[in-house]
């Protein structure tokens, strides 16, 4: 019988399904493929009969738990509340307990973004290569496997001149000199890092200027969501790690990007091995706030008294709500507050605004065909809006947004909502 | 096994993509919303026209290989499970809404149209399809039709049958066929269509349905009525229908579901009471008020200690939620469950549960009550185990009596799920043998070769 530990661990979530098949209503996966496999109650099953000892870990499986964008919806619909996520990140944790790393291909990158200096220099090395990619593919080959996807005809975000832990300092004090009111931890994230390091610094002054001390740890990493999501838990530790280690001096940590702020809040659920692992993670997720709650919750900003920037006046926004905000945090309000509140702003919700962008993390590098279907619906949801730009709070989404309104040749603009402020 | 003549074939037919073979695909296709009904195929097809579905009909009937048609797969009576392998032909691909016709009230469809997106796509047109199974999130028409589907609604409006008005049939033998047509009344020899409806994927594959619909109703209440005794909601049902209102829904819980609903989601249900009973009027606003008043007049006359009525959607929508939950209620909390489908006249719902009672305590097994009690469709489920052999034993006998209580009351052992797998064993208790027979020669004369979902309705 194979090693069958991560399973275990997951084995009471898989109990719950009672294949009634309502998830398929709401898997962007399935909605495209319409096929057993691709939908929660399937996957739920291959994975109860692999703890039965029915089913091997094969590469089918492989290719059968990696095709699902762990956006929850199919969780949060399921009226036995199946933890899908759950199943399918522990099946993965399995697959690469059993057959090493190089079973599910995306790991190619893993050992890549686990260090920070190394992933920024590849990051780089695409940039350098960036004007190159539509039409030269076979020339960035030396490249990790998701750069690589990036140039299926892509539009890859433009890599940021200078990365915001080359800018950051480690320490910024409360702009009025005065004695800070709180201290809290930035923690960047990849993309804010590489991609959009402007957005960091605004965070950054938007708390300073409120009286709030800001320290920016060099030593933090990355949240680790492509990489523990993908099942390699021994990366994820060893990144939970150095996260609790380089924030231990601090009782807070926020951050700009959904999906990290969720996936920092998460160890606790995917990765421990052990109850120690289960208490310090537990403890971590306590000092782990997204921006929108950090602002709305702990700051107490009132969103009228909130300047919007004379570029956006008169003009009409829509949310789009990251799967790690509105599912994984159950965080939807404050972002809306914080849109409605803004004087000057038109807001109109979305009709599918809670609808996964389709980006998925590393599903878009493997699945890149599907995420622009899945996007396809999302984009038909913008239109439907007449807005003229599309707010989010997850630089993820954001580059998948951005990808697929230019590809579609939609007018909208996509904006994080930090920048549309003061 | 299937021979690789025959898997070339369907490829060529339906095209690669479109045929499954893995190991892993066909162990996702063994099984439909029972526990207990696991049989892989050989072979999976996702046909996407009636010609297509033709051919695979042709090459089965020459080849006498199984073919069972399945839809969204959320059947609970074994219906959709290959019983003797062979292919399963899955109609999901075959998912669009052809014509909506709101002139006509009616609409044309494909087979693997879900029900939700259908009523999705006609509540812009301000229709909806009145059947309204509670699987409408995963059930397709085709499925709902071979089942002869209904949901809570069809107290006022009836079941699947009342608005199928003509189906695209292919015949086991790969015939493409017509039954019905686009008319209210049609009166032109036997009715086959009807044969159709409730035949269980066992007759043909149903490839498109002209279905009657009807238009949204402006308003809604919904009403909870509590009660200090299961029975006495029993009687509630009928009090309310006698005395001139058909409310749409009428729907049953019990003191058991409710409880376990308020571990799920705490929504403020009256855990201490033995049962609620919710009521759900639609039509015109004046109506709807008019006929909640007189809900409550009555429900209160015959025994409900409290009666709330939602003062929004919102709450009303929770009431529903809960509702639905009760399935999953049921079937998270034990390894193996009896979901029985039994339904008798409406005046016998009091004495039906109490038999349900008196069974609970004489084998000492848990029988939950939840239902849609206007109809007389009760679910009793009993939770048990299969692998605890003994009280699994008990549980098959008080299964027995209810079945047995429910013939005796008039009723029949099956109210929407079908037979199936799951209640062939009770056939013969329902149906005059000579009954049976002239079905098993209606099947014959539809299917000389026995390829249609073989293994089914009868042992
Ligand atoms: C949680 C839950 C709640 C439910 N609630 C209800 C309810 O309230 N009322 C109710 O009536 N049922 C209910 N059901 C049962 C089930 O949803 C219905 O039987 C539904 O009609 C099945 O539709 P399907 O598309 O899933 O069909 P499947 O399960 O795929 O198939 C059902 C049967 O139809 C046949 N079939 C499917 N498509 C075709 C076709 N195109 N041509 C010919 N035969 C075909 C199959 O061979 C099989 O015998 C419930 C089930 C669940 C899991
Ligand atoms: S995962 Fe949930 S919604 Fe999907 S089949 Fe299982 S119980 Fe039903
Ligand atoms: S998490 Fe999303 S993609 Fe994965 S099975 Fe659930 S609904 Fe589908």
């Amino acid at each position: 019988m194979e090693d069958l530990k991560e399973l275990k661990k997951i084995e009471q979530f898989a109990d719950q399904c009672m294949k009634c098949g309502f998830c398929s209503f709401f898997c962007p996966v399935y909605q495209e493929e319409r096929v057993e496999t691709s939908v929660a109650r399937g996957k739920n099953y291959l994975v109860k009969l692999a703890l039965k000892g029915e089913q091997k870990f094969t590469d089918e499986l492989g290719k059968i738990i990696g095709k699902c964008l762990l956006c929850k919806r199919c969780v949060v619909n399921c009226p036995a509340k199946t933890q899908i996520d759950r199943v399918v990140v522990g099946a993965r944790a399995q697959m690469v307990k059993n057959k090493g790393l190089g079973f599910v291909k995306n790991f190619a990158f893993r050992k890549v973004m686990a260090n920070r200096k190394a992933f920024g220099n590849y990051v780089r090395l695409a940039k350098a290569f960036q004007w190159l990619l539509p039409k030269t593919e076979g020339k960035i080959r030396h490249l990790p496997d998701f750069l690589k996807a990036l140039g299926q005809g892509r539009n890859i975000p433009e890599i940021a001149k200078t990365f915001l832990r080359d800018m950051v300092k480690p320490v910024y004090k409360p702009q009025d000199g005065k004695a800070p009111v709180m201290r809290v931890g930035f923690f960047m994230g990849c993309a804010t890092d590489f991609v959009y390091p402007e957005l960091g610094l605004k965070m950054i002054d938007f708390m300073t200027k409120r009286g709030i001390e800001v320290v920016v740890p060099q030593e933090q990493s990355c949240c680790g969501a492509a990489i523990y999501f993908s099942g390699d838990f021994e990366t994820g530790r060893m990144l939970a790690e150095k996260n609790i280690e380089a924030f231990k001096d601090v009782d807070m940590i926020v951050t700009g990007c959904a999906t990290c702020s969720s996936t920092l809040k998460d160890y606790e659920k995917y990765l421990p091995d052990n109850e120690d692992q289960q208490k310090r993670y537990e403890e971590f997720k306590k000092k782990i706030k997204d921006s929108t709650e950090f602002i709305i919750d702990v700051m107490k900003v009132k969103p009228e008294e909130l300047k919007l920037k004379k570029e956006f006046e008169g003009k009409t926004a829509t949310w789009h709500d990251p799967c790690h905000l509105v599912r994984y945090q159950n965080i939807q309000a404050q972002p809306r507050a914080i849109l409605k509140g803004l004087k000057g702003l038109k807001y109109v919700e979305m009709p599918n605004t809670d609808l996964c962008c389709g980006m998925g993390g590393s599903f878009s590098v493997y699945h890149y065909d599907l995420t622009k279907k899945i996007a396809a619906k999302k984009m038909a949801g913008i239109n439907a809006t007449g807005a003229d730009i599309v707010v989010t709070a997850c630089p993820g989404c954001m580059i998948n947004l951005i990808d697929n309104i230019l590809q579609n040749k939609m007018p909208q603009k996509v904006y994080h909502f930090l920048e549309l402020v003061e | 096994m299937l021979k690789e003549s025959i898997k070339n074939e369907l490829e060529r037919i339906v095209g690669k993509e479109n045929v499954l073979t893995t190991p892993e695909a066909l162990k996702a296709y063994s099984y439909d919303g029972t526990t207990s009904w696991i049989r892989e195929p050989d072979v999976v097809v996702f046909p996407t026209t009636t010609q297509q579905v033709s051919e695979i009909m042709k090459l089965a009937n020459k080849e006498k290989i199984p073919v069972t048609p399945r839809g969204g797969g959320t059947n609970v009576s074994g219906g959709s499970v290959p019983w003797l392998g062979g292919i399963v032909l899955c109609t999901t691909k075959m998912n669009k809404i052809l014509k909506i016709d709101k002139e006509n009230l009616t609409a044309t469809v494909e087979p693997g149209v879900v029900l939700q997106d259908l009523n999705i796509a006609l509540a812009k047109d301000g229709l909806f399809f009145p059947p309204d199974p509670q699987s409408f999130l995963g059930a397709t028409i085709g499925g709902i039709i071979a089942e002869n589907a209904g949901g809570p609604a069809c107290v006022k409006y009836g079941v699947t049958k009342q608005y199928v008005l003509g189906l695209e049939v292919v015949l086991p033998t790969g015939e493409i066929v017509n039954l019905g047509g686009r008319t209210l009344k049609n009166v032109v020899g036997y009715d086959l269509l009807h044969i159709f409806i409730s035949s269980e994927g066992t007759l043909g594959v149903i490839t498109k349905a002209e279905l009657k619909l009807n238009p949204l109703p402006p308003a809604r209440k919904t009403t909870m009525a509590v009660y200090a005794d299961v029975a006495k909601a029993g009687e509630s049902v009928f009090r309310v229908l006698e005395n001139g209102v058909i409310p749409d829904k009428i729907e049953l819980l019990d003191n058991w579901v409710i409880n376990r609903i308020e571990e799920m989601m705490p929504m403020g249900l009256p855990k201490d009471a033995d049962a609620v009973l919710l009521f759900e009027c639609d039509g015109i606003p004046e109506a709807v008020e008019k006929e909640t008043e007189k809900i409550v007049d009555i429900v209160k006359k015959y025994g409900a200690i409290d009666v709330r009525i939602a003062k929004d959607m919102d709450e009303a929508n929770k009431y529903w939620l809960a509702r639905r939950a009760g399935f999953a209620a049921v079937f998270g909390k034990a390894k193996t469950v009896f979901a029985e489908d039994v339904t008798v006249p409406r005046r016998k719902i009091p004495d039906l549960i109490n038999k349900c009672k008196e069974l609970a305590k004489k084998y000492n097994i848990e029988i939950v009550v939840l239902g849609h009690a206007g109809d007389g469709n009760l679910h009793p489920a009993i939770l048990t185990d299969i692998n605890n052999e003994e009280h699994y034993s008990r549980s098959v006998k008080a299964m027995d009596e209810i079945i047995e209580e429910a013939v005796a009351l008039g009723g029949v052992l099956s109210g929407e799920h079908g037979i199936g797998l799951e209640k062939q064993k009770f056939l013969k208790r329902q149906l005059d043998p000579v009954v049976i027979d002239l079905m098993k020669k209606i099947k014959a004369l539809f299917d000389p070769n026995n390829i249609m979902n073989p293994g089914k309705i009868w042992e």
